[in-house]
């Protein structure tokens, strides 16, 4: 099945049980049935369903489907719980503060799910826009050698040119773009302003310059676009990676709230 | 448990010698005797002992790389479609050779053992917390006799019961004392071409082909008598196997064959110079590869890969653009010198063929199809005539569907030599490294390859091991550590007979062996007593042959973006390229 019939065919599977949900609620509505016992109990199965998708992770020596099948099903019947929910709550706002903290945490999860997809989707594109595509774990210690050079680098230029020149520079302007872990937000969202900056101020400096120490500057250049590239893939990358430390802690406390809010339900009822 | 010894003996080669290397059959030692025994065989006796180095006399070669097999009248030697790591002297008795295919259950052909589904959950708390624990001071019956779940699987010899019957119908060959059989896929690391029975109770010197391999390099006879061996037994074979000569009797295919010649272009040891080539220019490389046949060319015959790989070309602007690749099987000329004889027209060559790093091929001359293959051909064979010269479109099948680009990638590293070639789509891949966890998972907890590599449009080739046609890692490892196994033909390490000289991992053309500190439970690193270097094993992807899932990275990524791509199916990677 290529991926375009693929995403056809779960869409239709979608629709189908969304409109079967759909119905039953409405049935059991008219003949003054408890619905929401039903509609509730169904999300809270399909909630935690949605979960073992993490599980089956943990266990890839077992033959449990590909878990690129797991995706799907997860995005789908994800969104299937968000018209379950909707069915459950009569499509309105909770009243009631655990029932609106409830809804909330629905809300949350839900949300940082259909953002996550969006990442997972838009961003490893535009990852191989820039720099080579390093592993995330080994960015800080390619980031530490970089920073090394340079450094061997303006020490060089004070001792070849007899003049502090670059090492200023360095001090001044780029010892904390090298150290720091500034502009993460803007490298996420592609704004270059702030390597363009630095870039011009570079060249600003340049024609003070004799001709040992241009060619030391047009080295450390090229280490302030490695490192740029570097900071370009760590914030990218952490943030198709740390979405999921929301995602999944959320989800796991919606899960106890839900619980609290059944047996409430239930002994109240 | 124990304290394990943290000093051992470095493993050397020919600890394990061949007759002790299965768990699954009984073989006697190999004795001094037994040795003189075999030095007496023609084959043997007309080499020179001399020629061989000290340390790997001819003696020593049958004493450790040889072992001696006894079969009853029936049982299977060896199997069509087994990767053969080993080649047989008949001693005495008789191997007959069914030339025809029999069927898979007649012949017992098994799959490799694999866990069971409660050892692949046991992996969860089983694996170890810390990378490379091995158990190497610990003695136990099975360690002794080299048994481990990665080890090769030697099938015990399988009983053909009523041979006669079952082989009525077959061609057979009877091969008498002191011939030689299996050679070819041994040496050639490639699949057993026909199945080979015990004619009668027969007694087999089997030799593992790193044996082999340097007989063959000091016995120059030897050679020849391998190549004569292969015109004689196998070239007829492949022929028939090749549909252009499907329609042809017996005794035509034999004309062909007697004037079919052996030709080989590029260097057996082609990985050697590989990485420097790959630091030159993309023409440069190109016109460093030898031309087997040349664009615009009198088409004098026609071209049959027998191993190794060639690239197709068309002259494009001042370059020569990559068409396509050819692999072992497939051909080249034929249509030229077809439309020529068909239209008594002198079309030339429309493309160029040259050799990837190295290439076999077997030449059949232009006079002897036009005599003997094209006027019997049926006309659906026959390609359609073409108004002015081979329409350039259907060269450009492949690259409709491959980008140039990704067409000259895959080529010029020779990524098509890979049959489980790891191939990630960057668009799609989120960098989550489920893959690499999953394999770590599968591992001892130890991941397998990197998600690094070479990249071309959005399209990683992974550090992966590719599990390749041609695996010239397997060439120089002097123990027969690394090896096929034998039902599926994936390239595996066994653990316990890699005695960590690195000769795969260098060898390796795409870097995708890594050679690892072995460490007891407690973390600490096993030494060699007598140097006291650290013990190394190489390791690398064995495509989770023991695991019940398959590869467990192309299972493991939620995203699509992973896949296992045989490079030999250009239409599959074309189609999934396509896809993307
Ligand atoms: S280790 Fe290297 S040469 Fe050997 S099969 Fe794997 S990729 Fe090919
Ligand atoms: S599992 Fe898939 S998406 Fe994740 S790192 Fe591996 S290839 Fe990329």
């Amino acid at each position: 099945m290529t991926l375009t019939s693929r995403r056809h065919f779960a869409w239709v599977l979608f629709a189908i049980a969304a409109i079967v949900a759909w119905v039953v609620d409405y049935a059991l509505r008219i003949e003054l049935r408890r619905a929401e016992i039903v509609t509730g109990l169904t999300l809270f199965i399909v909630v935690v369903f949605l979960t073992l998708f993490n599980a089956r992770k943990k266990l890839p020596f077992l033959p449990l489907l590909r878990a690129s099948t797991w995706m799907q099903i997860h995005i789908y019947v994800g969104l299937l719980s968000c018209v379950l929910f909707g069915l459950h709550t009569g499509w309105r706002v909770p009243t009631g503060t655990f029932e609106t903290t409830l809804a909330i945490l629905f809300y949350l999860v839900a949300i940082s799910g259909i953002v996550g997809l969006g990442i997972s989707r838009w961003l490893p594109a535009r990852l191989t826009v820039y720099g080579e595509n390093v592993i995330f774990e080994r960015i800080p210690a390619l980031r530490a050698t970089l920073r090394r050079e340079v450094e061997e680098m303006v020490l060089e230029s004070v001792g070849k040119a007899q003049s502090s020149a670059i090492a200023d520079f360095y001090d001044l302007r780029l010892r904390n773009f090298f150290q720091g872990t500034r502009y993460m937000w803007y490298h996420v969202i592609g704004y270059r302003q702030p390597l363009l900056d630095l870039l011009s101020e570079v060249r600003g400096l340049e024609r003070y310059l004799n001709a040992e120490e241009q060619a030391i500057l047009a080295q450390i250049v090229e280490r302030i676009h490695a490192r740029d590239d570097l900071d370009f893939q760590k914030a990218r990358q952490g943030v198709l990676k740390g979405w999921l430390f929301i995602h999944i802690p959320l989800t796991y406390s919606m899960l106890i709230a839900a619980m609290v809010h059944g047996v409430l339900a239930w002994r109240l009822s | 448990m124990p304290e394990e010894a943290q000093s051992i003996k470095r493993p050397q080669r020919w600890d394990v010698p061949f007759w002790n290397e299965s768990a699954e059959f009984e073989i006697a030692p190999m004795t001094e005797e037994e040795v003189d025994r075999l030095l007496q065989i023609p084959l043997f006796r007309q080499m020179d002992p001399t020629r061989f180095p000290k340390n790997t006399s001819l003696r020593d070669i049958l004493l450790n790389d040889g072992r001696v097999r006894k079969f009853r009248k029936g049982d299977i030697i060896v199997r069509q479609g087994d990767y053969g790591n080993s080649a047989f002297i008949v001693l005495s008795g008789t191997a007959r050779v069914v030339l025809d295919k029999l069927s898979d259950r007649v012949t017992g052909r098994q799959e490799p053992v694999r866990k069971s589904a409660f050892s692949a959950f046991a992996q969860w708390w089983q694996n170890p917390k810390l990378p490379e624990v091995r158990h190497l001071g610990v003695k136990s019956p099975e360690r002794e006799a080299g048994h481990t779940d990665i080890i090769a699987r030697t099938d015990p010899a399988v009983f053909v019961q009523d041979m006669n019957v079952i082989i009525k119908d077959k061609r057979t060959v009877d091969l008498p004392a002191g011939e030689l059989f299996g050679e070819i896929a041994a040496l050639s690391r490639t699949a057993r071409t026909t199945t080979v029975i015990a004619g009668a109770e027969s007694e087999m010197l089997e030799i593992r082909w790193q044996g082999l391999r340097e007989i063959r390099l000091h016995a120059p006879e030897f050679k020849d008598y391998v190549d004569r061996l292969y015109r004689d037994h196998s070239l007829k074979n492949h022929l028939r196997e090749t549909p252009m000569f499907s329609h042809l009797n017996d005794e035509t295919l034999a004309r062909v064959a007697a004037v079919t010649e052996f030709l080989t272009f590029g260097k057996f040891e082609w990985y050697a110079t590989f990485t420097k080539i790959r630091e030159t220019t993309a023409p440069d490389r190109i016109q460093k590869e030898p031309v087997v046949a040349q664009e615009g060319h009198y088409p004098n015959g026609v071209y049959l890969i027998r191993s190794g790989f060639a690239r197709l070309s068309e002259t494009f602007n001042n370059g020569e653009r990559t068409v396509s690749y050819l692999g072992r099987g497939q051909i080249f000329g034929f249509e030229e010198v077809a439309l020529n004889w068909m239209k008594k027209s002198d079309l030339p060559f429309q493309r160029t063929l040259r050799a990837v790093g190295y290439v076999d091929v077997l030449f059949v001359p232009t006079p002897v199809i036009e005599q003997h293959v094209l006027p019997g051909m049926p006309e659906s064979e026959l390609p359609k005539p073409q108004p002015v010269s081979i329409d350039k479109r259907s060269q450009r099948r492949s690259h409709d569907k491959i980008p140039p680009e990704m067409m000259e990638f895959i080529v010029e590293r020779r990524f098509i030599n890979g049959t489980a070639t790891m191939i990630i789509d960057m668009d799609r891949c989120t960098r989550c490294d489920d893959c690499v966890r999953a394999c770590a998972a599968t591992h001892n907890n130890n991941p397998r390859f990197l998600r690094h590599g070479p990249i071309e449009d959005h399209f990683m080739i992974a550090n992966a091991c590719m599990h390749c046609q041609d695996p010239v890692c397997m060439i120089g490892c002097p123990t027969g550590a690394i090896h096929r196994d034998s039902t599926h033909g994936r390239v595996v390490i066994n653990d316990l007979t890699c005695i960590g000289c690195a000769t795969c991992a260098n060898s390796c053309p795409y870097d995708n062996i890594q050679m690892v500190t072995a460490r007891s439970t407690d973390g600490r690193p096993y030494y060699d007593q007598a140097t006291n270097q650290p013990i190394q094993k190489a390791a690398k992807c064995d495509l989770c042959s023991t695991q019940i899932t398959g590869p467990a990275c192309a299972n493991a990524c939620p995203h699509d973006a992973l896949v296992r791509m045989d490079m030999r199916n250009v239409d599959k990677l074309a189609d999934w390229l396509k896809q993307r």
